[in-house]
């Protein structure tokens, strides 16, 4: 007979071959990123340049345009894949990612208002994005009490609106704001890897790997979670601590990362669920959706640079792939019912 | 395996302020299966989520051990105490092996695979649950029945001395009923589990229960072996119904027959 755990280890193993693929279709894709460009650039080059050799035109583009682009897109990418998965995870619900129930609409609104009303620049403006950002979480969670009983769908449907509401309120500061304020604005509202800065970068690297550590760090409780409440607390899972700091991290990790390279659409949407159905659902998709984070970010900035005869922002093709996503999720919602 | 005194002291719970366990005092056989019967309402699924740290104490307390559950690490309790929900969320496409392993949480180390204990306890879940055949099925494919006693699995991979079931029978067809009931005998027998269950089917209870616990409107009406307490005036004061009390042929334990309104001489 064979073992009882065959399939068990067949399924972790299936895991491990999807993250380390996705790996290297990442590092593939990073290759990409440095070679291509509005010239080509050979991987010799690439590297003779990271290594520190200076070489005529190759070395500004590679090491002031081309290189924060490709952090910017990896790390990201990474913070919004594994931000929405920790949403889809608290909530029970593949609709339920920060881009749709209105935090990352939150964190935008308060960045605008910021530059735009109170005319501050820098470093302050990602700090009180964030701070609003878990306000606006915890506001959306007040709001979908109802008579004192809490529903998850009730919770998406309220931050569906919310998230309305907000965009209202940055459509009307864009348009009562003078005309050469609104320039610094945009990476707050539109995703784009075009101004992104290398002073930008490491606080970004250093804040996406400290926090995805502290969320690998839940992710035997993010397999209990989808379970419902009652198991999660009947297996000592202290629930009221765990979900705040899962909320928390991934809020700055949005923020954080919105703030480098604006709301990349979708982004947080797709990848946990593409994660799972490539990784399986034995085990916690956290990871796999980071990567899966990356590989469409860096994906779909080649084909915003390359496809057209004009270069889009990558936003504009992510959100092109969320918009049939969604569709579907609502319309197999209809069928199955909401939770 | 050590033996555990759970009990409740001048216990008061319910929702939103609202008192549904108006100050009970009780404590659980150890080693038994009890039941806890009442009308709807009467607050048998709130007692059983109090235990199970589900619910907030409003004064008094659950004590484990003589020393208040609050006053435990939950992972401690998570070894000790198992539940088995009323309507547990079943997460799309997870294998029933899988999900059973979700039991192991209490005993998972960080960045830690799952270690041969965990294989065993696993193996040992279906085994008892007669699942073995089902272990890489997907849930969501399963029938009532077999969800059923996947998630008893769950809860069993969990090695608690003491398993909470909140209506483990609802929705199943009678056969599976029985089915469920005879399993979690067993398991009562084989390891000394001490069961504490919510069910509705009175007639059930009473044929499997060592004791019962007969709630009214948050007060403990009686408590006793069911021999000693079932007879029409607990029906009637419990449940406001007629009946005659009668012997099981198959098991001699008390069986309620209602009368109803049509059926009165």
């Amino acid at each position: 007979m064979t073992d009882l755990n065959y399939g068990f280890k067949k399924r972790a193993l299936r895991w491990k071959v999807v993250v380390l693929a996705l790996f290297i279709m990442s590092l593939i894709l990073i290759a990409c990123e440095l070679c291509f460009g509005s010239v080509y650039y050979p991987v010799k080059d690439i590297i003779r340049v990271l290594l520190g050799e200076n070489i005529d035109g190759v070395s500004y583009a590679v090491n002031n345009v081309r290189l924060p682009r490709m952090i910017g897109a990896v790390f990201s990418g990474f913070a919004f894949g594994i931000a929405g998965y920790v949403f889809q995870n608290l909530l029970h619900n593949p609709l339920a990612s920060p881009d749709v129930i209105g935090i990352s609409a939150g964190t935008s609104t308060a960045a605008v208002f910021l530059i735009l009303v109170l005319n501050i620049r820098g470093g302050v403006v990602s700090l009180v994005a964030m701070v609003f950002g878990i306000v606006t979480a915890m506001a959306i969670y007040r709001l979908s009490i109802i008579k004192g009983h809490f529903t998850y769908g009730r919770m998406i449907l309220v931050g569906i609106a919310v998230s309305a509401l907000l965009r209202a309120i940055t459509s009307y500061l864009l348009a009562k704001a003078a005309e050469y304020d609104v320039g610094s604005t945009m990476q707050w509202l539109s995703g784009s890897l075009n101004g992104v800065q290398m002073e930008d970068v490491p606080a970004l690297i250093v804040v996406v790997v400290v926090l995805t550590f502290v969320l690998i760090s839940f992710t035997r409780h993010m397999e209990i979670i989808p379970l419902g409440d009652d198991f999660a607390i009947t297996l000592g899972i202290n629930t009221r601590i765990t979900y705040s700091i899962m909320i928390v991290v991934a809020v700055i990790l949005i923020s954080f990362a919105t703030s480098v390279t604006g709301p990349i659409a979708s982004v947080a949407f797709l990848s946990g669920p593409i994660a799972s159905s490539l990784a399986g659902r034995g085990k916690s998709s956290l990871v796999p959706a980071g990567l899966v984070g990356t590989v469409l970010t860096l994906g779909a900035d080649l084909v915003a640079f390359h496809a057209f005869p004009v270069h889009y922002p990558v936003g504009v093709v992510t959100g092109l792939l969320g918009a049939p996503y969604m569709l579907y999720l609502l319309i197999r919602m209809n069928r199955r019912g909401v939770n | 395996m050590g033996k555990h005194i759970l009990e409740a002291r001048s216990l008061v719970a319910g929702y939103d302020g609202n008192a549904i366990i108006k100050g009970l005092d009780l404590t659980i056989p150890e080693g038994k299966i009890s039941v806890i019967i009442g009308s709807n309402g009467c607050g048998k699924s709130t007692l059983l989520k109090t235990f199970c740290r589900l619910n907030k104490v409003m004064s008094g307390n659950i004590y484990l051990d003589n020393k208040p559950v609050s006053e435990y690490d939950p992972k401690e309790i998570s070894k000790i105490i198992g539940l088995m929900p009323q309507s547990p969320l079943v997460p799309e496409g997870i294998s029933v092996y899988d999900l059973i392993s979700r039991g192991r949480f209490p005993y998972r180390k960080l960045f830690r695979g799952m270690d041969t204990n965990d294989f065993g306890a696993i193996d040992e879940a279906m085994e008892t649950m007669g699942i073995i055949e089902l272990r890489d099925r997907t849930v969501d494919e399963l029938s009532g029945g077999q969800r059923q006693r996947v998630w008893i699995a769950l809860a069993l991979a969990q090695q608690t001395d003491i398993l909470f079931l909140d209506e483990p029978t609802t929705f199943l067809d009678i056969s599976y009923q029985v089915e469920i009931l005879d399993l979690l005998g067993e398991l009562n027998r084989s390891k000394k589990t001490t069961i504490v269950m919510v069910l509705h089917d009175i007639n059930l209870s009473v044929r499997y229960a060592d004791y019962i616990f007969a709630l009214k409107s948050g007060n403990l009406y009686a408590e006793g072996n069911p021999e000693s307490i079932i007879s029409e005036k607990l029906i009637k004061d419990v449940y406001g119904l007629d009946c005659t009390v009668i012997t099981d042929p198959t098991s001699n334990t008390p069986m309620i027959v209602p009368i109803g309104k049509y059926h009165k001489e």
